[in-house]
């Protein structure tokens, strides 16, 4: 399975995430994720949230998802690009692809690659209040 | 032997700073090395229960028994995406 993690403090672009798609002939699903943030925390409106990694350890918890993910599921490639430092209200702060043949893995590994990064990667969110 | 602390999110707010070290004796369990930390640093001692505890990259548990060089980090639960 192919992998590619990307921890960045500049906007995730996209649209050259998507010129770099790369598909094998089998491949008949690709699904996309993007987790923007939110305009409130609670009832409270927020400006942005800042993003706090303790880097190396999501690198290498990222990668044993990964692996998790490649021992589970027929995906060819997953791609994710995690936002760190501040991120707008409506920016986006993670961006997932996932390739796999049909839609049912794809859907699936993807669905649980988000729920397990929100139970083990070390990524904390500060609300910026207006 | 000397094991290095380092505190992420808001723990870095109830302790004061960044990281620390602290001072256990070989064969010390991780609980034995928070117990200590906890009589520093009481306001990390409310968080306990919810606290995530790493050594180096990987979590551990409590019971792990720690070794010359190990680092550990101490954080609230996770909050990606």
């Amino acid at each position: 399975m192919k992998r590619q993690l990307t921890i960045t403090s500049d906007p995730i672009d996209e649209a050259a995430l998507l010129r770099e798609r790369s598909i094998s002939n089998g491949m008949g699903a690709v699904i996309y994720f993007l987790g923007v943030v939110r305009g409130t925390e609670g009832e409270t409106n927020i400006s942005a949230i800042e993003y706090e990694a303790f880097q190396k350890m999501v690198e290498h918890q990222f990668y044993l998802l990964f692996d998790a993910m490649e021992k589970r599921w027929p995906i060819e490639s997953v791609r994710l690009v995690h936002r760190v430092g501040v991120v707008k209200v409506n920016e986006p702060s993670l961006w997932v692809e996932v390739v796999a043949p049909h839609r049912g893995e794809a859907f699936a590994a993807c669905q649980w690659l988000i729920d397990e990064m929100k139970r083990v990667v070390p990524i904390w969110k500060k609300p910026i209040f207006r | 032997m000397q094991i290095p602390v380092h505190f992420y999110s808001y723990f870095k707010d109830l302790t004061g700073c960044e990281q620390t070290s602290e001072t256990v004796v070989e064969g010390s369990t991780l609980a034995e090395l928070l117990k200590k930390l906890f009589q520093r640093f009481p306001k990390l001692a409310a968080m306990e229960r919810s606290m995530l505890v790493a050594v180096g990259v990987d979590y551990q548990s409590r019971d792990y028994i720690l070794k010359d060089g190990d680092e550990v980090s101490l954080f609230p639960p996770v909050q990606g995406g």
